[in-house]
């Protein structure tokens, strides 16, 4: 199982995103993506995904994002969404729903037209919920929840669907300091079973280098590096990503990368 | 014990609903029928009057106020999906408007039911397909955009529709009027709506599960394997297919689609498989007993259900719409 891009140009309105973009992740592995504001990482992703919105052009010239081999956009929606699943950097929510409900529609790829969830789905939801800290919100409203829980439940619905390769949008934003360590241990400890693969935006540079262990920065004009994050999260990349210089530190656990005013 | 973790329950009720309201329906009126006359009526003892009185003219009407009521309830919770917005209604969007303006031109130019029927159908769908052409323009298009396209085109077919009251013969008007207010006192096909909510109902049904996830957004339902697009063609075509059904039978009957929908999700929540059922028994149910109340509160004065339920809708929803905040 490997999910591949091969050779893919995008662009948005003028924008350039990406050019002739190579990546093979593979499952295992946990990928962080990372760019200034408005690079085009959540385009990339959903792009990953087949489902680039309209605005997005991809450069059809040999370009081709593959799954086993197989086109992306050559997949049933229904079995794509058993291999691949996304988290998204919001959402926006306005019925009343159960968060046990929410947790459920994870399912919808697995369970046949006219049928219901039965229990063995409504445990692997409760699972999910209780993996991300939600054990007693089961029957709590969606809209009743906070900025940070409504991300645990959210990461609690793709844990729920459990597709192969996680596409995760900013994660952890919304999250306090402690649980955002425990959200990403949770799915590093997820994906080092090698059985899964995540790929995910994220902003913050320290998280990224503690937790990923492959990097992909994103240029702003459509140049790209990729590589293992020792070698890819330096201060020198980091400061021509961001256009600012960055200070390295070190002590014995853990490297910091921090911005300096120019 | 909440009702809302035992939906069944809460259909049963409904159910009984409307039997209920059938019953008020068929024993009130100008001439009060007692429980027992009515029982008489199926075994074939009761007064030929009592007869016709209930078997062509209340039992007719109170199916025609069910069908009103069930088709409009289905539309408003789909219009809500479509524009994931709990506060839509088939006529936000101006769907009924275009159906009411192309009813009118027919009844203008004097055709039979069959025809206002397909009239009225085919000026659903060009309204609603008006919206979404002006709405969705070079694939970038959101709800707000959606609905203010919506609002200007019903104010649109407002519009038009008074300049089609303007320039018909007087005596046509009132019967106009009455259809645009919502009026059920007209002998119409009951077949042919029936077999629109029948096929409504099971096509609803069919897409409930991925309707509740095309509320979480394009994006997410797409990535649990909906193909968006094609769902949404489906809702489409759905809302204006039931929105047409009731608006050839009823006219253009407020608040039902907006109110009915809401009130139940309150009760029971969101969950489509059980929305859309209790959606459409209690439209159907508060209809019917809206209607028999319209045409004996001021009887001999007969009142179009329309009024009564703007009536009773607008405070509820000015209500719900406080309590919402």
């Amino acid at each position: 199982m490997s999910l591949k891009i091969n050779n893919l140009s995008l662009s948005i309105a003028d924008k350039v995103i990406c050019k002739e973009l190579n990546i093979q992740f593979n499952q295992g592995e946990f990928w962080g993506i990372m760019g200034v504001n408005g690079v085009g990482k959540t385009t990339l992703l959903q792009t990953i995904i087949g489902l680039p919105n309209n605005s997005t052009h991809i450069d059809t010239n040999m370009a081709l994002i593959t799954l086993n081999d197989k086109n992306i956009f050559g997949f049933k929606r229904i079995d794509l969404a058993k291999k691949m699943g996304l988290m998204l950097q919001e959402y926006e929510y306005n019925f009343p729903s159960t968060v046990l409900e929410a947790a459920l529609i994870g399912r919808h790829p697995f369970i046949n037209h006219w049928q219901w969830e039965n229990e063995d789905d409504k445990t692997l939801a409760s699972l999910a919920l209780n993996e991300v800290g939600l054990k007693n919100f089961y029957q709590r409203e969606v809209n009743t929840l906070s900025g940070g829980e409504k991300r645990r439940l959210n990461l609690a619905t793709l844990l729920t669907q459990n597709p192969d390769y996680y596409l995760l949008d900013e994660p952890v934003n919304h999250l306090d300091i402690k649980a955002q360590l425990e959200i990403l241990s949770l799915l590093k400890n997820k994906f080092s079973q090698n059985k899964q693969g995540g790929i995910m935006v994220i902003h913050d540079p320290n998280l990224a280098y503690r937790y990923c262990d492959h990097m992909l920065l994103l240029f702003d004009n459509g140049q790209w590096l990729s590589g293992k994050t020792t070698d890819i999260l330096n201060k020198d990349n980091l400061g021509r990503l961001y256009n600012c210089p960055i200070h390295q530190l070190n002590d014995e656990q853990h490297t910091f990368f921090v911005p300096q005013h120019s | 014990m909440k009702l809302k973790n035992h939906p069944f329950i809460f259909l049963t009720c409904l159910i009984f609903l409307v039997i209920a309201g059938f019953i008020f329906a068929l024993l009130t009126g100008s001439g009060h029928l007692s429980s027992q006359e009515l029982i008489s009526l199926f075994n074939g003892t009761a007064s030929p009057l009592h007869q016709s009185l209930v078997f062509e003219l209340r039992l007719p009407r109170a199916l025609a106020a069910f069908a009103a009521g069930a088709l409009l309830s289905i539309a408003g919770v789909l219009m809500q999906v479509l524009l994931r917005n709990p506060l839509a209604d088939p006529y936000v969007l101006g769907v009924s408007g275009g159906s009411a303006l192309a009813a009118l031109l027919a009844m203008l130019m004097g055709v039979n039911t069959l025809w206002l029927t397909g009239s009225a159908f085919l000026g659903a769908l060009v309204s609603i397909f008006l919206v979404f052409s002006f709405a969705h323009s070079k694939g970038c298009w959101t709800i707000s955009r959606l609905l203010l396209t919506g609002i200007i085109l019903a104010s649109g077919w407002g519009a038009l529709i008074s300049f089609v009251l303007v320039i018909s013969p007087a005596e046509k008007i009132h019967g106009m009027l009455f259809w645009l207010m919502g009026d059920l006192s007209y002998d119409r096909p009951l077949l042919p709506s029936y077999f629109i909510l029948f096929f409504g109902f099971v096509f609803a049904m069919t897409i409930s599960r991925q309707l509740n996830i095309l509320l979480w957004g394009d994006v997410q339902a797409g990535s649990l394997g909906i193909n968006t697009k094609r769902l949404r063609g489906y809702i489409f075509f759905l809302s204006s297919l039931l929105t047409a059904g009731a608006i050839t039978l009823a006219g253009s009957i407020g608040f039902v689609g907006l109110v009915i929908p809401h009130l139940v999700r309150l009760i029971i929540g969101t969950d489509h498989r059980m929305l859309i059922p209790a959606s459409a028994l209690m439209g159907g149910a508060l209809l019917i007993i809206a209607d028999t109340l319209a045409r004996t509160v001021l009887a001999p004065q007969q009142l179009p259900v329309g009024v009564l339920t703007a009536l009773i809708g607008v405070p509820l929803f000015l209500y719900l719409l406080r309590r919402s905040q």
